[in-house]
This record gives structure tokens, C-alpha cells and sequence, in this order.
């Protein structure tokens, strides 16, 4: 099994550090995503892998290979640009062809590789057009058939979904998805859009603005078991409260100024978790119940009053303001077209969540 | 004030286009008439009219004129060329290679020479080469060169000060084309596997060519018409197109040949213009003809 | 054996740009060197010496040469922004796009072209030669020039500010002198510097068109150089060498030089 294997990699450009000793390994066959803030890092990263730029210190490697010295069009890894710099002045054919002409292949070899090409990201009959006379949906295509051609070891993908309207985005994802599962190339897609990330990868790793990896994990692990507030706000939206940890026998509570006591699940081993610490509580909007009624059978019980709802088609948001004047979010799912009980501006509600769905969060 | 603006508002677009277009109609385009009418028109004093003749274009195909102008010709394709193969470099370097800070600097610094008058460039060159001349003395007393050679006066001195006036010339729209080229066309196709050999010969060198073809023609033209520098750098040992212009406007007053020749003159530019205008034409035609063709096309288009 | 061809192109590079710059440049070098050269025959040195440079300034001819030069000059250059301008901003509403390509011709035609058709039209109007050829010729050229470069400012305008400016109460004229000519002055600035330098240096045109009255400085130089070496020559050169300088200098600085580039 081949990994790309980052080993301390520093960069930086212009005298700013971008990049510091920073690690990272993923494995053959996945589809790994990158998901950061604008100006993390991830593009040079994706870079530094392509060969587009050179690491100051450190080293890359692909599998056994150490790749860190080897030029860019000798590495077996492809890229697939973000305005997917197409060559004007070729046609869809010889784009796709490129990178087979370079090496010399037959002239039949070529025609039946690049058909079939085409074939796969569904342009097939494109061949003889220009770059400009297609839409970007399918430009896109065309730079995902130009890399894959040469049958790469690795794929970049650098944001390449930034430039299309929402629903081509979603159809977008899920060929990528079904295109990686057929071909089995590693996949490494950067995006600061979460729900690209989430949606498509089956790995993925969030970097801060320091240019660190926060967290490394499948989707679900991010999303469900964030390691910190910046990964549990980055991805989704969270609840936020502050406390202090009381231990007693085997339960776990958090007390919060204002608020009272909350009772939390029982972590595995967490050393840092002493008695009285200072941490923070993390709860997902759509984990918290809303109602006006009181209810039975939850661990944590909160009231507040409605200060915003905002409608968002299949859910709806909630905005609520606690006694101690923290607010929290809510979500609902609108289930029903007509609702037993509609909630409204300036009511009061109760707040209800159970001690499984937190997180505790050290920083 | 009411009028001011119907002239700046869209009713009135031909107001402001007019002194413009006047302009260039009483002092290019009628002229040209009047030149082109001298030429095909004779006055007869025996039946004191004018009649249509070709006599003076016949005159010029006929005679040592012919030569001259291929003579013209070929000092400026050799311009051009010589200029292409030193510019094509200087500007890839400059657009490409250079460092980032100073490119602006070193472009105008190149530039700089070009843009002093023709005379103060010719006459530089005149000044170097003449036979008591700086470099003439020191190559002599190298011995590499005898004290009756001459440098000026010569075909080699004329190319000399052809290519050094109108290189920036070439180098500009070269510059221009691969400046502004998008640097990601070029990752792309590293990313792919080209090294920068294959990159330049299959992407920069094929997107540069509108800028080559640019810089061809305000090469090419000007240079056919150059007679400055041929008669101070030649001595009057060619004749050039320019210069038998010259002589028959302002010294034999031969306004009639005169006005065919400068008629040929302008025509073949024009026809070269539209030679080139054609050929793409007919590639953007050849394409759409292949592009009709089904997928598998006709084998020799896959090359 | 590939891959040394390739290395010896990659090295050879920087070396032709060398080659071209020194090519460039050495002639001139020694021009303005031997100006200020002591000797009456400027074969060799002797010495340094501003004694060129006083004589010019000092001869009647030399100095009435220049000044014919400096007024053509300014008024092509008035006249050909002016008239350019006004013709750019009209070109919007033509219908015909290819009209703006017309002037494009006065710089592609061989200059003596020019120079003949301005001569011929005026003698067969049976005008004298004098400073109405030469700005006529002058602004030929010049037209040629601001044309283009205006127009490729004017077209990267956005409309919407035209019709922002409309829409909050100024008349077209209005929008014309508070909105459209700030906006176009690096082209407008960029284009009257060119056309100033152009009919300064400008020679065939004046040698053709100006008659036996009116001498510009560039035609006197002209008629010196054919009658031999003469060190004031060079000392003029130097001074034309150093106003191309200047303007260079006054383009880099102010950033405008962007606009000539692309029309280019």
C-alpha cells in the first residue's frame, strides 16, 4: 500500500511561514480532502505535492520514493487546476492528449486512450472542440480527463468546484465520487467548503490559519468528535458553552456560570480532564430539541426565549437567549407542513439535549 | 449647452468622429486618390485631354525599378528576420526569465534608443563605423581588419543600423503576447510531464505567434519604405524604393512614375496583409471541415 | 545529446540579451562620449570639453531650428489628443466595428508614404509647404498613435459608470468631463507624452513636407550629416537622447506606460 507521506515540511514564502514542520500521511486509493480557511496552507501543500513549488525543509514522499528533489513533469502525480487552464489553442482532443504525446506514444494508442477518456467524464464527441466554447462543467471535465489520462498515482484537486453554480456542484460531487471509487487513484481534494468535504472525501484532514493540521479523520469523526472549537465551528455549526469539570464517582458535570449543572457522557481517558478544569462544551444545533412544552427523558434542560428564526427551506433556525445572556442555536427539521405547535418570535421555550450529544473540548 | 450635450449623447455620434475621419480623408485617403489617378492618367498636348494609361506601371516592371523594389524587399524580410531571431529571445527572457523587480526598467531601457530620433540612431551608427572611426581604428590596430577597409558604406553596414532601429520594434509585441500569457497554461503543462523544452515549443511558442505576426508587420513595412538609412549608412551604393521616391518627387519631379511606384509600394504590404488574413481564414475553414468529419476522422488529422 | 541541446539554449538566452543590449546601446555610448570630445575632428580624444554644447545653444540656426520643432510639436500634439479623443469616445456608437481600425493604417504604411501623399495634395492645391504640411503630417501619425491607445483604455471603461453617473443627475457632457476624461487620462497622458516625442524626432515627414522656409531640428541635423562628421551633431544627438530619456523616465513614473504596452 502506497502513502504520500509528508515529513516535516516547512515553507514559506516572501519571509512569511506558511507551512512549519508540518506532517501528513495518506493512504493509497482514497479520497483524502483538505478543508481550511483561505490562506491555510492547503494550496501549498497541494503544490509542494505537485512539484509547482520546492519545500524549504523536509521531505515527500510517494510510497518508498523520495519525490522532494524530483522535477514536476516527472512525478506521477497530476493536478487538476482551479480555473482548469486549459490550453486555449488546442482542441478537447489534443488537451486530453497532452500529457501521451509528451511521451511519445502511437498515434492509434493515443486516439483510443483519449476516446476513451472522454468517454468516462461523459464528453465523448467533444473531441474537436475549443476550450472556449464549452461551459465550465464540462472545461471541467476536460482537466479531469487530461490528468487521469496518463494514469497518475495520485490526483490533485485544487478547489475545482469554486466556479460552478450550486446544483452542477452536487452533480459535480458525486461523479468525482463515483469516479474515484471506479479508478481507485488517490484523490486529494483542497476546499475551504465543508460540504464539498464532507460530501465527497472519505478522509480528511482541517488545517487552521497557523497552518497546522487541527484534526484527521473521516467526515463523521470530524463532524460528530471535533478535537477543538476551531474544527467543531469550521465544520457545521456548534453551541459553545464554557464550564468547569465536576467529577463525582462516575459521573461526569460541567457547571456553567448562570446556567447550573449539565450533565455530560463519561469520556474515555482523557488526561487533561481534571477535576475543576476550565473547558468548553460543544453541542450541534440540530442535537439540541426545541419546544414549547416541557418534556420527558433528557438529561439537560435549558429555557430561553426565541429572538430569531430564519427559514431555510428544510429546516429552520433558531435563535434562542438564555438566562445567563449566552445565545444558542437551534435547529429544527421541518418534518410537517403543518406543524402541532409553531414557535414564534419573543416566546419562551424549553431546550432540551442529552448528555451523549456534547463534546468536550479542551481548546 | 443643450447642443454640447446632444453632440456627447448618442445623438449626434458623428459630430466628435469628424474632425478625425476629416483628417484622415484630406491627408491620407485623397491624396492616395490623386496619387493613384497620376498614375494611370497621361496628358496628351496633341489632343489636349487626359487619357487612361498603365504606361508608368508597365515602365516599372520593364525597367531597373523592378529591382529596386525586390531589392526593398528583401532588405526588409531580412530585417524582419534578423530581428525576429534576436527579439524572440530578448523578449522570452525579459517576460519569462527575468527578475520580477526590474522587468519594467529593463524593458524600457531596451526600448530607450529606439525612442530618440532615426537620425540620432543613424547617425550613431555613422559616427562608429566611418573609417576614421573608433571602431575602425582600434579593429586596425588589432590587426584584424587593413586600414583601407571600409566599414561603412556597405550592405552590412546598412542591416547594421536596419536592425539596431527597429529591433524594439519586434521585441514590444513579443514582450507583450508572453507577459501577459497565463502562467497556469505553463504549470498545466509541466503537470502533465512537459519539460521546459516541450512546454515552449508545444504552449508559449505557439501563443506567442499573434505577437510575432505584430511584430513582423511594423517591422516589415516600415523597413521596405526606410530610405534614411540605406543612403547615409550605404553611401548611394543601393538604391531602395525609398530613395527613388525620393528622387522622383523632389528632384526629377517624375510625379506620374513616381505615384505608380508608391502605389506598388503601398500594395504589397496590403497584399501580404491580406495573404496572412486569408491563410487563417482558411485554417479556422480546415478545422470546421474536420470538425463536421465524425469522431474517427480522417487518420492524418491526429498527428 | 537531448538533453544538452536543451541545457545550451537554456544558457545561451541571457547571453543573446547581452548581445542585444550591448548592440543597442554602444553606438550611442560613443556618440554622447565623443560630444563632449576636445578635438575639432572627433577622431580621437582629446580631452574633456563643453565647448559642442555652448556652440548650439549659441547658433542662430540651431536654436531656430528647434524652435520651429518645439512649436509643431506642441500643436500636433494638441491637436491629435484632441481630435483622437473626441473620435474614440464617438466610435461607441458607430455601428461598423472595424471603423477604429482605419488610423491603424497611418502607422503600418511606410512613413515616406505619408510624407509623399501630404506632399502632393498640397501641391496640388497649389498651398505652400510650411507649417501647415508638417502638422498636417505630423498629426497623421500622431493620430495613429492616441487612437489606439485612448481607445484601448476607453474600451476597458465600464459602462456602468457612464450610467451611474447619468442616473444620479449629470447631463452626457457632464459625465464626459467629470467621469470619462479622468478616467482616460493615464491613456490621454501616456499618448500626448508619444506624440510629443514622435514629432520632435520625427524626420522623413519634416524633410518631405516642411519646403524651403521651415527647418525642424531633426531635418538641420540631417543636412549636417551629409556633409560630414561634425561634433555638434553629437552634442544635438545628446540632447535628444537625454529629452527620449526624460520621457521614458516620465512614463515608468507615472505608471502609464501600461497603456503603451498593451497597445502594442
Amino acid at each position: 500500500m502506497k502513502f504520500i507521506r509528508l515529513e516535516k515540511v516547512s515553507k514559506s514564502y516572501d519571509g512569511e511561514v506558511i507551512l512549519d514542520n508540518l506532517s501528513l500521511e495518506i493512504n493509497t486509493g482514497q479520497f483524502f480532502a483538505l478543508l481550511g480557511p483561505s490562506g491555510c496552507g492547503k494550496t501549498t501543500i497541494l503544490r509542494l505535492l505537485a512539484g509547482l513549488e520546492s519545500v524549504d525543509s523536509g521531505k515527500i514522499y510517494l510510497g518508498d520514493e523520495d519525490i522532494t528533489n524530483v522535477p514536476i513533469y516527472q512525478r506521477k502525480i497530476k493536478t487538476v487546476f482551479q480555473q482548469y487552464a486549459l490550453f486555449p489553442h488546442l482542441t478537447v482532443f489534443d488537451n486530453v492528449a497532452y500529457s501521451l504525446r509528451i511521451k511519445k506514444l502511437s498515434r492509434d494508442m493515443i486516439k483510443s486512450k483519449v476516446l476513451d477518456a472522454l468517454k468516462m467524464v461523459r464528453l465523448s464527441g467533444f473531441d474537436m472542440k475549443y476550450p472556449r466554447n464549452l461551459s465550465g462543467g464540462q472545461q471541467q471535465r476536460v482537466a479531469l480527463a487530461r490528468a487521469l489520462i496518463s494514469q497518475p498515482e495520485v490526483l490533485l484537486l485544487d478547489e475545482p468546484l469554486a466556479a460552478l453554480d450550486l446544483k452542477l456542484k452536487e452533480d459535480m460531487l458525486i461523479e468525482l465520487s463515483e469516479l474515484q471509487d471506479k479508478l481507485q487513484t488517490t484523490f486529494v481534494y483542497v476546499t475551504h467548503d465543508q460540504f464539498e468535504a464532507l460530501t465527497v472525501s472519505q478522509r480528511m484532514a482541517i488545517m487552521n490559519e497557523q497552518g497546522d493540521i487541527e484534526q484527521m479523520g473521516t467526515p463523521k469523526e470530524i463532524y460528530e468528535f471535533p478535537v477543538s472549537r476551531f474544527v467543531a465551528n469550521f465544520v457545521g455549526s456548534t453551541n459553545i458553552i464554557e464550564g468547569k469539570l465536576h467529577i463525582a464517582q462516575n459521573s461526569y458535570n460541567v457547571e456553567v456560570e448562570g446556567l447550573g449543572l449539565f450533565s455530560v457522557y463519561t469520556p474515555v481517558e482523557k488526561f487533561w480532564m481534571i477535576p475543576g478544569c476550565r473547558l468548553f462544551i460543544s453541542i450541534r444545533p440540530e442535537k439540541i430539541l426545541i419546544s414549547k412544552k416541557p418534556k420527558e427523558g433528557f438529561a439537560n434542560h435549558l429555557m430561553g426565549r426565541v429572538v430569531d428564526i430564519i427559514y431555510y427551506g428544510r429546516s429552520t433556525q433558531y435563535r434562542v437567549r438564555l438566562k445567563n445572556g449566552q445565545f444558542l442555536l437551534v435547529f429544527e427539521q421541518n418534518e410537517e407542513h403543518f406543524p402541532q405547535e409553531s414557535i414564534d418570535f419573543d416566546e419562551d421555550v424549553h431546550l432540551y439535549f442529552q448528555k451523549e450529544n456534547v463534546v468536550l473540548l479542551e481548546h | 449647452m443643450r447642443l454640447l450635450n446632444r453632440i456627447f449623447s448618442e445623438e449626434y455620434p458623428f459630430v466628435l468622429s469628424c474632425p478625425a475621419l476629416l483628417w484622415q480623408f484630406v491627408f491620407l485617403y485623397i491624396p492616395f486618390a490623386i496619387l493613384a489617378i497620376h498614375s494611370i492618367v497621361d496628358y496628351i498636348p496633341e489632343i489636349q485631354s487626359y487619357v487612361l494609361t498603365s504606361v508608368y506601371y508597365v515602365q516599372i516592371f520593364n525597367s531597373l525599378y523592378f529591382k529596386v523594389i525586390l531589392r526593398s524587399f528583401f532588405l526588409a524580410v531580412l530585417t524582419a528576420f534578423i530581428c525576429f531571431l534576436i527579439a524572440y529571445p530578448v523578449a522570452y527572457y525579459l517576460a519569462m526569465r527575468g527578475p520580477k523587480k526590474y522587468k519594467t526598467f529593463l524593458l524600457f531601457s531596451l526600448i530607450l534608443p529606439s525612442w530618440t530620433s532615426l537620425i540620432v540612431q543613424v547617425y550613431a551608427w555613422f559616427f562608429l563605423l566611418e573609417k576614421n572611426g573608433f571602431v575602425s581604428r582600434t579593429l586596425q590596430a588589432l590587426k584584424i581588419i587593413s586600414p583601407s577597409f571600409h566599414l561603412l558604406n556597405n550592405y552590412f553596414s546598412i542591416l547594421l543600423g536596419m536592425v539596431s532601429c527597429y529591433l524594439p520594434f519586434m521585441i514590444l509585441p513579443i514582450y507583450a503576447v508572453l507577459e501577459k500569457m497565463d502562467k497556469r497554461l505553463l504549470e498545466a503543462s509541466a503537470d502533465l510531464g512537459a519539460d521546459k523544452y516541450e512546454t515552449f515549443k508545444r504552449i508559449v511558442f505557439p501563443l506567442s505567434l499573434p505577437g510575432v505576426y505584430a511584430g513582423v508587420l511594423l517591422v516589415f513595412i516600415p523597413s521596405f519604405g526606410e530610405f534614411a538609412i540605406p543612403t547615409l549608412l550605404g553611401g548611394s551604393k543601393y538604391i531602395f524604393w525609398g530613395n527613388v521616391i525620393v528622387d522622383k518627387f523632389l528632384r526629377s519631379r517624375d510625379w506620374r512614375s513616381g505615384a505608380a511606384l508608391v502605389i506598388i509600394g503601398i500594395m504589397l504590404p496590403i497584399f501580404i496583409m491580406l495573404v496572412g488574413y486569408l491563410v487563417s481564414k482558411i485554417r479556422t475553414a480546415y478545422q470546421r471541415a474536420a470538425y463536421q468529419q465524425k469522431t474517427n476522422g480522417p487518420k492524418d488529422y491526429w498527428t | 545529446m537531448v538533453d544538452n541541446k536543451k541545457f545550451f539554449l537554456h544558457f545561451l538566452n541571457p547571453v543573446i540579451v547581452c548581445i542585444a543590449y550591448l548592440f543597442l546601446y554602444l553606438p550611442i555610448s560613443v556618440l554622447v562620449f565623443f560630444s563632449f570630445n576636445d578635438a575639432s575632428f572627433s577622431v580621437s580624444w582629446a580631452g574633456f570639453s563643453l565647448k559642442w554644447y555652448k556652440k548650439i545653444v549659441t547658433s542662430p540656426e540651431v536654436l531656430s531650428a528647434l524652435k520651429t520643432s518645439l512649436i509643431v510639436a506642441f500643436i500636433t500634439t494638441f491637436l491629435s489628443v484632441l481630435i483622437g479623443t473626441a473620435f474614440v469616445v464617438a466610435s461607441k456608437w458607430w455601428r461598423n466595428k472595424f471603423i477604429t481600425n482605419l488610423f491603424v493604417s497611418n502607422i503600418l504604411i511606410p512613413e515616406i508614404v505619408l510624407a509623399i501623399g501630404i506632399l502632393s495634395i498640397f501641391t496640388f492645391f497649389q498651398i505652400p509647404l510650411g507649417y501647415g504640411s508638417l502638422i498636417a503630417g505630423h498629426t497623421l501619425l500622431g493620430l495613429g498613435f492616441v487612437i489606439p491607445i485612448v481607445k484601448a483604455r476607453y474600451s476597458e471603461l465600464d459602462p456602468v459608470l457612464t450610467e451611474a453617473s447619468l442616473d444620479l443627475g449629470a447631463t452626457h457632457f457632464q459625465t464626459f468631463r467629470k467621469v470619462i476624461i479622468p478616467l482616460l487620462m493615464p491613456s490621454l497622458i501616456a499618448s500626448s507624452l508619444l506624440v510629443f516625442t514622435l514629432s520632435m524626432d520625427d524626420f522623413l515627414i519634416s524633410l518631405f513636407c516642411s519646403g524651403p522656409t521651415v527647418q525642424t531640428l531633426s531635418v538641420y541635423v540631417y543636412s549636417m550629416i551629409r556633409t560630414g562628421i561634425d561634433p555638434m551633431i553629437n552634442a544635438i544627438s545628446t540632447c535628444f537622447l537625454v529629452i527620449s530619456s526624460l520621457l521614458v523616465f516620465l512614463l515608468c513614473s507615472l505608471k502609464v506606460i501600461d497603456q503603451v504596452i498593451s497597445y502594442e
